[in-house]
């Protein structure tokens, strides 16, 4: 079915579009995190959505069946590898942010981007 | 039918967990989202992937999200 | 011995694993980093050119199309490889041997994120696969962040988080570009999808191919610090310790080129790609040294320096042409040099008198002539005095963006050149020349004696590839011969 490719590629980018307004306009910083994740799930799900085949199987080949009426049945399996890796990554990399909102939530004692990720060099000066 | 209701479940909770005012419930609708994207990479014929997902986006993302609200502040001021 | 080139990812992320694991034992962490540090520029120098099938996967050709396809992740090793690695190891021994000599109790978790950073940035060079260049990308800018963190400089934090969020938005599209390339061809391996493009089997005026270029290059800019990202690059290389500052300078040269090679090769056909990438390169050449001289931190001066020379590669890059390739990666190599030299002798001075501000500073070259002298060495060649190798890189570039009919872009380099030698010389009278300001205190420190060392390898090179370029050249020539057939 042609719909259903089409609506993978509208989610997907519809999950971009969500997150790259989280990331850029939202002063929150958990939720601009929040938002980062939705962007790394579109693209994961716009790269799942490459290999589908309308009407295809599970590319595994059991012992009974045809290679021939596999290779031509089964969905293409390269993309769901890079997808497994880039899920992971996203999780690390989503960790990583949120210890450093930790540390910085004690320095600051407010989760505002606007006060914690202020221009540095302004904040120097003011400190002087 | 079934891919069109979770895409739905998957725009709606991302954009509800980007409304909300109480942080903790905006991280366990990020956990909706993710998990309806697992049952949908199962439906995509990418059932590896449904479960890496399944783990990383419905379970472990939300928890270190709470973790981070718990550690910090509930209220999105 | 093939077999060489998959160690030479494989060693430092293996140490990086181990240090972590053992950080307790301090004695047996020490020695371990330094005999790994010591291997890392020896492996590349001792490895035999090839490629390296991951698995043991060989190329198939395919009996129906008749296209030789690599079903295995690619490693391909060459003398352009052979150069960088081997001078980006001799960096990480340098740095490694630096940081051990500074502190009595040395950090795992620290040394960790050093040899991570390394790997990352020799899987990146070594890499023929776009996928794993991805990966790499994202392990390298997770080694950058936590290298930023664990400074103990004020405000580091807040600078490695945001870069963290830039990347964490930089990432993704650039995912979604590598997705773009993938539903267009079917593969992830940079070979077969050049062969595919070769082939006519890709139609490379459809708007598909032109958004994937313009998702990837927005990552390259991120990684290789180019605007709009100019300003946060900066602000890492000045918010770590000196010694990092000079080994993060030289993962984003090695991130810069091995991604814009991998485009260059898929991109090439199309005339915009070149129209981007020189676009970019003058923005950031002009925008870097005019940056630079308004600093008055000195770290923050020799970042915005930094940025500027990354305009140099990438115009050679983006003028195309084999000689002007060559230009830029002569470059490429030159500047990690320099700038490794210019970082790590700033921050000698920032250990001897704990001040960054130019205007507090004065005097130095009293205390300390020979970090003095070896500084200026090192400014003028990052400006382009003749025997030294900035000049053999410039004067390169020059003649080749005469030789493709831009004349505009050679006197632009010229200016720039003369400006980065105005900066760097303000700098140098304010820190060292002019009277010592009376409320300066230095303290009475010698300078830790691996600096000075460190700085004297540098040197050595630095006049090694400025006396005699052409054995360098003439191998990435060859190299870059074989990229345009």
């Amino acid at each position: 079915m042609a719909e259903t490719q089409l609506a993978i590629l509208f989610t997907s980018i519809a999950l971009v579009v969500i997150g790259l307004y989280a990331a850029i306009f939202v002063d929150n910083i958990i939720k601009k995190i929040i938002g980062i994740s939705f962007i790394e799930e579109g693209a994961n799900l716009f790269i799942v959505g490459i290999g589908y085949k309308a009407g295809g199987i599970v590319p595994i080949l059991m012992p009974n069946m045809d290679p021939a009426w596999f290779a031509s049945n089964a969905s293409y399996p390269l993309p769901y590898g890079l997808v497994l890796t880039s899920i992971v990554i996203g999780a690390s990399t989503l960790a990583v942010m949120l210890a450093l909102v930790m540390v910085l939530y004690r320095k600051y004692g407010t989760l505002s981007t606007s006060v914690m990720l202020a221009d540095t060099s302004k904040q120097e000066e003011y400190n002087e | 039918m079934i891919e069109f209701i979770l895409m739905i479940i998957t725009i709606v909770s991302a954009i509800l967990a980007l409304i909300q005012k109480d942080l903790l419930k905006a991280a366990i609708l990020t956990g909706f989202s993710g998990g309806a994207l697992a049952v949908l990479f199962q439906i995509l014929l990418a059932p590896d992937v449904a479960l890496t997902q399944a783990i990383v986006g419905a379970a472990i993302v939300p928890v270190f999200i709470a973790l981070a609200v718990k550690k910090t502040q509930r209220r999105d001021a | 011995m093939n077999e060489l080139i998959p160690l030479m990812v494989i060693v430092p992320m293996m140490a990086a694993l181990l240090l972590s694991a053992f950080s307790k034992y301090d004695k047996l962490i020490r020695i371990l980093a330094f005999v790994v540090a010591i291997c890392l520029p020896i492996i590349p120098i001792v490895s035999n050119y090839g490629l390296h099938f991951f698995g043991g996967y060989e190329p198939m050709v395919d009996n129906v199309t008749n296209i030789l396809y690599h079903p295995a992740i690619t490693y391909s090793f060459d003398f352009m490889q052979q150069c960088f690695i081997a001078m980006i190891g001799l960096l990480t021994f340098l740095v490694v041997f630096i940081y051990l000599s500074k502190y009595k109790k040395v950090s795992g978790p620290y040394l960790f994120l050093l040899f991570m950073g390394t790997s990352a940035a020799t899987a990146l060079i070594l890499t023929d696969d776009i996928f794993h260049m991805f990966v790499f990308f994202e392990i390298l800018a997770l080694a950058q962040v936590g290298i930023v963190a664990a400074s103990s400089i004020e405000y580091s934090y807040e600078m490695a988080l945001k870069y963290m969020i830039l990347g964490a938005i930089g990432s993704p599209m650039m995912l979604l570009g590598i997705g773009f390339l993938l539903a267009m061809t079917g593969t992830v391996n940079v070979t077969d999808i050049v062969a595919i493009l070769r082939g006519g089997l890709l139609n490379v005026t459809s708007p598909v191919f032109l958004l994937s270029l313009g998702l990837i290059f927005f990552g390259w800019l991120y990684a290789s610090g180019l605007p709009p990202f100019h300003t946060i690059k900066s602000g890492i290389y000045s918010k770590a310790e000196p010694h990092a500052a000079a080994l993060l300078q030289s993962f984003t040269v090695i991130s810069m080129i091995s991604i814009v090679i991998i485009m260059f090769r898929i991109y090439s056909s199309l005339p915009i790609f070149e129209v981007f990438i020189v676009l970019f390169s003058v923005i950031a050449m002009i925008l870097g040294v005019s940056m630079a001289l308004t600093q008055t931190d000195f770290r923050r001066m020799i970042g915005f320096l930094a940025v500027g020379e990354l305009g140099f590669i990438g115009l050679g890059i983006g003028l195309g042409t084999q000689f002007a390739l060559t230009a830029g990666l002569f470059q490429a190599l030159n500047e990690i040099v320099i700038t490794a030299l210019l970082f790590i002798g700033f921050g000698a001075i920032v250990h001897s008198t704990n001040e960054v501000d130019t205007r507090k500073l004065g005097g130095l070259l009293a205390y300390h002539p020979k970090v003095g002298i070896m500084l200026l060495i090192g400014g003028l060649a990052m400006a382009g005095v003749p025997p030294l190798n900035g000049f053999q890189s410039k004067l390169m570039l020059v003649q080749a963006s005469l030789s493709c009919g831009y004349p505009e872009l050679s006197i632009l380099t010229i200016m720039v050149s003369i400006a980065t030698f105005v900066v760097f010389v303000k700098t140098f009278y304010s820190m060292f020349l002019r009277p010592k300001p009376h409320d300066l205190e230095v303290a009475d420190k010698e300078v830790p004696k691996a600096m000075v060392f460190t700085m004297l390898i540098l040197l050595i090179v630095i006049f090694a590839l400025g006396l005699f370029p052409n054995v360098v050249t003439s191998g990435i020539s060859n190299y870059v011969g074989g990229l345009l057939l």
